[in-house]
């Protein structure tokens, strides 16, 4: 509408042009992911810009499913991201509540310990961490990597639902008390059913986070069957690293389940983000 | 019922006065904590002092879970890394040594040349600072589509820094993709063995760090940019106010508490955040040149088996991230306070 001007059309073309530069170059890799997934290794050597000769060349795809049995680092992966997620939802939303709706002493002194707890870097755990698992035989086992990853995520997950769950209004509380409901009823009837998109928000974040890490299973998870699809991608399938397309097609995969988690529910994660800067 | 810790809470703490999210740890522990003073009058103490013990028992059980997981995963540990920093300690046995580990670490090459990796990636802060508020800038002042774009920038972010890492590795590599496309644009003299040299290895970390960080940036100086008022902006254009004074007079000067949150965020990532990238990227190399603290430390405490070591480089590592949350809080309390 205000194409009025010779300049401002070139202004605006320009903006354009700068936009999509960036959005070009934040796409291209992922591109590069997809396209190099349908490439023998010689037409990779050849040429591993351009297109593939062929979509229908799919055996990267099979060494993915026979020879890395991605479906079982899938499983892996969502277990344990599942069990850890289960664990952190369980101690952080009580806890988060009695931040939010509970009157009692120390609840300022608390709170504070509990959020500067965000700062303590997980390098600084993982030594002693790594030290009292192995004693325990841990080492090696999902519990491990399921407990870390719950207990790092909950100084977050807290600082966000509990400022969430101030805005529950008193008076539904209130009411479910004179029904006579106990507290379990009260989570489960009011405070659960209330914080819905605030869980929905930690937990999509806590998930990302966790299905991306590479540190903590890295160092607990040291036999090839218990990995993670991202830990795989690092070190299983870079033992093949002369295959290299075959090495971006273990990338794609690890990739897809974030992206596609992206596309659908954007604006949790968008606002998850509130979260992760604190990290 | 007029005891009830529920309705106290509305009159205390209305959801409306709640701070925001950002500055809430500091409000939290600047607020007062006059709400658990139990009141004293004679005739009501003793319905109202079991009302709330009960409340604070019910408040202690629905803590206690956190508390315990937190104090046994995170708290416990980081005492005891505090502790074998001052000790030899293999894993088995551990001899205290006082602060020979301590003055190992900074007299020895180590340690500053693990600083100084972590410190290029500060020090590459402003640029990445720069290219955000200003694809921001573009996408809130006129752009078509910049929804379309924001979601497009910020795939990037989602995605694993040890899958970026590795992809980033493959397409630097001397016969990758990069290489391939300079060669293709004209530009052969730039081609190169990129993760070859010191230089070019901290060049493309620096490229990976951008890439995944652009869609954060833009994501949060857009939320920064859609509080300023519109018929402000609208009333400067009116004015004859251009756009580079619009930019510098207006936007800039209400965007300080995004731009120091951003800085704040990427600082202290710069020295805990590194580790998947650069695992993958360069592994550290060549050579040691571009290992960041905590991949030194990793490196020390799970492959050469110096426990002690890497402890009370840990304590060092937690000390700079303590020093940089001081200053945000610093910081945070003045924009706020403003």
């Amino acid at each position: 509408m205000q194409m009025r001007h010779a300049s401002d059309w070139f202004a605006r073309s320009a903006t354009v042009a700068v936009l999509t530069l960036f959005a070009v170059i934040a796409v291209y890799p992922i591109v590069f992911m997809v396209l190099s997934s349908f490439k023998t290794i010689v037409e990779y050597i050849n040429d591993p810009v351009g297109w593939p000769a062929t979509f229908r060349y799919i055996e990267n795809y099979q060494a993915m499913i026979y020879r890395f049995n991605v479906p079982r680092l899938f499983g892996n992966t969502i277990w344990y991201v599942l069990l850890a997620t289960v664990l952190s939802l369980a101690v952080s939303v009580p806890a988060s509540f009695a931040f939010a709706k509970l009157r009692f002493r120390f609840s300022q002194g608390l709170r504070t310990l509990m959020i500067a707890t965000l700062i303590v870097p997980a390098m600084t755990l993982l030594v002693p961490t790594y030290v009292l698992f192995a004693n325990l035989g841990l080492v090696d086992s999902y519990i491990s990597v399921v407990l870390i990853w719950a207990a790092t995520s909950v100084p977050g997950s807290v600082f966000l639902l509990s400022s969430l769950m101030r805005a529950i209004p008193t008076e539904v509380l209130e009411a479910a008390r004179i029904d006579g409901a106990g507290y379990f009823q009260m989570m489960r009837r009011v405070v659960l059913p209330l914080s819905g998109p605030g869980i929905l928000t930690v937990t999509i974040f806590n998930v990302t986070v966790w299905w991306n890490d590479l540190l903590i299973p890295l160092v607990f998870l040291q036999s090839d069957e218990t990995k993670t699809i991202t830990v795989a991608a690092a070190t299983i399938m870079g033992r093949f690293s002369s295959d290299t397309p075959m090495l971006i097609t273990g990338l794609l995969f690890a990739s897809l389940p974030p992206i596609l988690v992206y596309i659908f529910l954007q604006r949790y994660i968008r606002r998850g983000l509130v979260v992760g800067a604190l990290k | 019922m007029s005891g009830r810790a529920w309705e106290r809470e509305t009159t205390s703490a209305s959801p409306g006065a709640s701070p925001p999210a950002l500055s809430d740890p500091l409000a939290v522990a600047a607020a007062p904590a006059g709400t658990s003073v139990v009141p004293a009058r004679p005739g009501a103490a003793r319905p109202g002092m079991s009302l709330q013990r009960r409340e604070t028992l019910t408040a202690l059980a629905s803590l206690a879970p956190a508390f315990l997981l937190i104090a046994i995963v995170i708290w416990y540990p980081v005492a005891k890394t505090f502790y074998y920093g001052f000790t030899n300690w293999n894993g088995a046995s551990a001899k205290w040594v006082g602060l020979k580990n301590y003055t190992k670490i900074l007299s020895g090459p180590e340690f500053l040349s693990a600083l100084r990796t972590n410190l290029v990636f500060v020090v590459a802060i402003p640029g990445i600072l720069i290219i955000c508020v200003v694809v921001s800038v573009l996408l809130f002042e006129q752009a078509p589509g910049w929804r379309f774009f924001r979601s497009v920038y910020y795939l990037p972010t989602i995605l694993s820094a040890a899958v970026v890492g590795l992809l980033m590795r493959i397409m630097f590599s001397a016969q990758g993709a990069m290489n391939d496309i300079l060669q293709s644009l004209g530009l052969g003299m730039l081609t190169r063995d990129w993760l070859g040299a010191p230089n070019t290895a901290f060049v493309v970390l620096v490229f990976v760090f951008y890439w995944q960080t652009l869609g954060q940036g833009v994501l949060i100086f857009l939320a920064g940019l859609s509080s300023i008022p519109t018929d402000l902006l609208e009333a400067a254009r009116i004015d004859g106010a251009g756009w580079w004074n619009r930019l510098t007079r207006i936007i800039l000067p209400l965007l300080v508490p995004a731009i120091a949150y951003f800085v704040i965020f990427n600082m202290i990532w710069a020295f805990v955040g590194v580790f998947a990238m650069v695992y993958t990227v360069t592994n550290g190399g060549p050579g040691y040149s571009t290992t960041p603290i905590d991949l030194l430390i990793y490196r020390k405490a799970f492959e050469a088996g110096q426990l002690g070591f890497a402890s009370a480089l840990s304590i060092i590592l937690f000390a700079i991230v303590l020093v940089i949350s001081a200053v945000q809080i610093r910081i945070f309390d003045r924009l706020t306070t403003d």
